[in-house]
Order: structure tokens, then sequence, then C-alpha cells
């Protein structure tokens, strides 16, 4: 038989159907018939690709498998705001008794919110917050950990030198609020200078490149580098040990990501700042369950960062 | 003998647009002009060098690849995986991702001939596949934990950076094969125009498969150098990386229809893309102001240098 283009594209849709089919007999089950007092929650994951949103997200489906009676679906929004607003309009259309959002950006994720609002069901905001409030807020401020960070830096430098700051994706409300936390930091201690910022949008990559273009612009001019996340921080922590320079730059990033916290017990990377994704990812699970059952629950919970060293590195490494 | 005399104005005006902003951007910045920033920008235009030679292949046959960027991703983490201290020999890992790069590209150049489908939409499907893939793998986290010998590959030789030394073989290696080898002529004879090309006797559907398979194995080399280059796969890196390889591969004089371009021109489009990177950081530009003179330069050096190759 002579394999002619035409029969080439049909043998191969013919054989994507048939996995596609397979995967299906093993994969998806059949919308089961919902049973009495069973409690449904939506769940839509910023983006699992992001190491603190994977970790977040893994112990919120965790969490709800040991709640008897919580049946929970998780949803990837791949940082895209359209596909995560209608991932929740899906939810609303199945009737969910509640909905756990983690949105994508603070403006653009609006009108899911209020979509959620308007068909009356619950929902809950984790992480991040939107321009309409949700019933319930669960999260860190993000100022916080801005301010955290620079008072690190503040102390190992005595309130003295110049400083290098790595934005995130400029206009995320973690960026805007790191940032506007680490310049409270900046009005405190007047000797302190911000050198040069630039974004490096959360990616390692980019940060290694442009520490190291910063390394030929302003070598001598700086004794640290803030990172707006710990991607970032290794970036630059990577950039500077290369050019031989990381014992005279301090260096601390947001996040405390698996790699961040091994850089900070072997002494490279001065310190991160711990975001629980745990206790936020819980925080959102009970929530939800609250707010199905008509139950008061409160409008925000925050749930606090704190600074990690290698002093008391221990306490975080499992 | 015409072809050649544009080639060469191509080139000049080119040129000329890189030595007025490197000019420009050394009056006014002390940093610019030393030794340690050029092995700066080296350093940082080989992964955008060594993709946009794999990608002029493909340009030249009048194909297009979307997926360079995943591709890159998913050679990184398939590299990664296999290079945990202690596990295998160094070269187990970089194989993997020449050979990973490699399949994707010949997937690719299959569905393109065999398939008959158009290459956008081909290599638009290969890059969400690849991303998925890369996804999937990694668990959708970092894949660290990578041994010395690897890292060591994005560090020194004599001085030079290793990725620069790849980018330069890679470059020297394919002017070579474009202008001595039978199969570099087919491939302009395809993108020429492929029917009288066929009728030549030109193995039309081989030379394709041949140029998005190699496309495929630059990305995987731009993936182990990349993961080499930060310690980790990163199923999420690469995003956009075809944009600045097409960008330079078109700065360099080579048609989006096929069948005109050259290896220097595509160099030189790198250079130019490298130097603005770093130039803008270099004087502190805000980043938003970066995107649009960025964006502004690009245009502006395919505009100047076309009409420079018309009159």
């Amino acid at each position: 038989m002579r394999l002619t283009p035409r029969k080439a594209v049909s043998a191969l849709l013919a054989v994507c159907a048939l996995a596609l089919s397979l995967t299906c007999v093993s994969g998806c089950k059949k919308a089961e018939a919902r049973k009495e007092g069973e409690i449904h929650i939506g769940f839509s994951s910023r983006d699992l690709s992001a190491e603190y949103t994977a970790k977040m997200s893994e112990a919120i489906v965790a969490y709800a498998k040991t709640k008897p009676g919580v049946k929970l679906v998780m949803v990837d929004a791949q940082s895209d705001v359209q596909k995560q607003f209608s991932q929740v309009e899906n939810f609303i259309a199945q009737k969910v008794d509640a909905i756990i959002l983690n949105p994508c950006e603070l403006e653009a994720s609006t009108p899911a919110v209020d979509r959620a609002k308007a068909a009356g069901i619950p929902l809950v905001l984790v992480n991040q917050v939107t321009k309409s409030a949700g019933d319930s807020y669960i999260g860190s401020n993000d100022f916080d950990a801005g301010r955290i960070a620079m008072e690190a830096i503040a102390k190992k430098l005595n309130g003295q030198g110049g400083v290098l700051m790595l934005h995130g994706i400029m206009g995320t409300s973690a960026q805007l609020q790191r940032e506007a936390g680490a310049r409270e930091i900046f009005a405190k201690y007047p000797g302190l200078k911000l050198v040069d910022h630039q974004t490096a949008s959360w990616d390692r990559a980019k940060a290694m490149a442009l520490t190291e273009n910063w390394i030929q612009a302003h070598k001598g001019k700086f004794s640290a580098i803030f990172a707006h996340n710990d991607e970032m921080a290794m970036g630059a922590l990577l950039a500077l040990e290369r050019a031989g320079l990381k014992k005279d730059v301090t260096v601390i990033g947001i996040d405390a990501i698996a790699q961040a916290l091994t850089a900070v017990k072997e002494g490279r990377l001065d310190a991160t700042v711990f975001q629980d994704a745990v206790g936020q990812g819980k925080g959102s699970v009970d929530a939800a369950i609250l707010l199905a059952k008509k139950q008061p629950c409160p409008k925000e919970t925050l749930i606090p960062f704190q600074l990690i060293t290698r002093d008391n590195l221990s306490q975080f490494l499992k | 003998m015409l072809t050649l005399d544009r080639n060469l104005l191509h080139r000049f005006g080119l040129l000329l647009v890189i030595l007025f902003v490197g000019l420009a951007l050394s009056l006014l910045t002390d940093t610019f002009l030393s030794v340690a920033n050029f092995t700066n920008v080296a350093r940082q235009i080989s992964i955008n060098g060594i993709l946009a030679v794999g990608v002029t292949f493909v340009l030249l046959t009048g194909g297009v690849d979307l997926s360079l960027g995943s591709v890159v991703a998913l050679s990184g983490v398939a590299c990664a995986t296999f290079a945990h201290p202690g596990d295998h020999s160094v070269f187990v890992p970089i194989a993997v991702g020449l050979l990973t790069g490699a399949a994707c590209g010949l997937v690719n150049g299959t569905l393109v001939t065999l398939g008959g489908v158009a290459p956008f939409i081909v290599t638009l499907g290969m890059m969400t596949i690849a991303r998925g893939l890369a996804l999937i793998f990694s668990g959708g986290r970092p894949v660290a934990d990578m041994s010395n010998e690897l890292t060591a590959l994005a560090g020194d030789l004599f001085g030079i950076p290793i990725p620069m030394l790849c980018f330069a073989g890679v470059a020297a290696a394919a002017w070579f094969f474009l202008s001595n080898f039978r199969l570099g002529r087919h491939i302009y004879a395809v993108g020429g125009n492929e029917n009288a090309a066929r009728a030549a006797g030109v193995p039309v559907e081989q030379v394709k498969l041949f140029a998005y398979g190699l496309c495929g194995l630059l990305a995987g080399l731009a993936g182990v150098v990349l993961a080499a280059r930060i310690t980790t796969g990163q199923p999420n890196a690469g995003q956009a990386y075809e944009l600045d390889a097409i960008a330079a591969v078109v700065i360099g004089g080579t048609s989006l229809a096929g069948g005109v371009g050259t290896i220097t021109g595509t160099l030189l489009g790198v250079l130019l893309i490298g130097v603005i990177n770093n130039g803008l950081d270099l004087q502190g530009v805000s980043s938003y102001y970066q995107a649009v003179i960025k964006g502004v330069i690009i245009v502006g050096a395919v505009w100047l240098d076309r009409r420079q190759a018309r009159s």
C-alpha cells in the first residue's frame, strides 16, 4: 500500500482518537449522580507550572480528600485570564456549592468573581486578590513580604549601601505590593540607595542576564540584590557566583522554594521569605466548606510571612 | 554575481546599524565598550544564536518553526532529568537533550512533508505539545540537582564562554555546509521554487525533513545549554524564544518566502538583538521603554537594510 498524505493523516487521526478513547476508559468517569449532603467545590488554579502555586494547589487537593463528603475538582488556568473566566462559568453551570479561585490578575479576573456572585455561589479567593472582594480571602499580605526582605537587607548592610531590585511581572498584585513594601524600608533608611531596578518577569534566565548586565554597569556600587521571588534570586545568585562577587553582595528572595532553601542551607543565598503554601491551601478549603454549609466564615484570613536564614532553617526543611 | 552584490549590501547596511547602535552605547555608558561586557554579550546571545541558525534552514526552505521555545524547555527538562550527580556520564544527558530536540524536529518535518499540513499549523501544534510534555515529565516543577560536569557547560574554556563556542561552532558548520554541500544548495532550491526543484530531481521531501530535523536538534542543544546556564530544567522556560530567533534571521536578510538568506546575515541579526538587550540594561532604561525601543530598532534596521538593498 502506498502511503499518500491523505491516508497518513487519516491514520494519524485514527490513532489519536483511539488513544483519546482509551484514556477516557481509564481516566474520565461519567458525572456521577450527586449524593445527598455532598459538597462540591470547584477550584481554579492560576498556573500549575509555577512552583509556589503548584505546592499550594497540591495542598488544596490533598486536604479536600481528607474531608468526608467533599468533592473537589481542580482546573489549571495556565496564567490565562480568559481561560480562567470560562472555568468559573463552567463551575457555575455545574452548580457547585463553592468555588475556590486563585486569580490570574487583580483587575482582569474581577468579572469572574462578579459572575459567581450574581449566580449566588460562594467564592473564596486564595493567594491573590481581585478588585471585587470574594466571600472570603485567604492569603498573605505581599506588602509584608517586601518589607521583611528589605528590612533584612537593611540590617545586613547596617543601613548603608547600594541595592538592586528585580521586579516580578509588572502590574501583578504580588509585584506591586512587594515593591511598595520594599520602598517603605528605603524611606526608613536614608543610607540605602536603590541603584537600579528592572523587571525579570519572575524568570530565572532573564534575572541572570539582567544581573550580568548590572555587574557590568554598576560593579562596586551595590552590595545587595532584592528579588521579588526566589526564581529570580537564584538567577542573580548564579550570575554573581560566576563573576566571583557573591561574597560582597547579599541576595534575598521570596517564596522559600525548595532550591532556595537548599541554597540558604549551603550558605549561598542569604535569606528567603517563607510564604505558607500549605497553610493558604488548607485555609481556603476550610472557608469553602463553611460557606457551602452557609455557616459564618471570616472575610479575611492572613497567614503571616517569615524570614528564613541559616539560623532558623531547620524548622522549614522537611 | 548580482545576488552576491545584493547580499554584500545587505550585510553592510546591517553592519552600519550595529556599528551605529554600538557607537551610541559606548558614548552613553563607559561600561559597554569593555572586554568583560563583550564576553557578557557573547554569553547572552549564544542561545538565541543557536536557535536562529537552526531556524534559518527552515525559513530557507520556505517553512517556519514556531515550536522552538517549547522544544528548548522540553529538551532542557529531558536533559536535567538524566543529569543528577552520579547517575550517568555527562554525555548521557547531553545526548538525551539533543535527541529530544531532533525527535520533535523530525515529527514536524514528517507532518509537513508526508502529512502535507502547513508548517505554521504543524509547528504551532508542536509548540503546545512540547510545552505540555515538558510539564508532564517534570510534574510542573523545575528539575533541579544537576551534576557539576553538566553545569560546567555554561562556564568558560580558556576565558571564552562555552555556550559561545557552541554557537560559533554551529554557525561555522552551518555556513560551510550551506555554501559547499549539495544538500545545502538543495535547501535554497526548495525554498526558491519547489516545483522547479522537484523537476530538476531535487528530493524535496528529504531536504525539508533534514531542515526541520536539524532545527529541532539545534533547539535541543539550546535547551541543554540553557539548562546548564540556569542549573535546572525549567518546564516554563523559553517562552517566546522563537520570536527572537525568527526576528534575528529576518533582520539578517533571510526572506520569509524562502530561498534567500545567509548564515552571516543571521549572525548579524543575533548580534543586533543581543547588543540592544545588553545596552538598554546598562543604560538603566525602564522595562516599559525597553520593549518599545527594541521594537523600533528591529523594524528600523530591516527597513534601512531593504531600502539600501533596493537602491
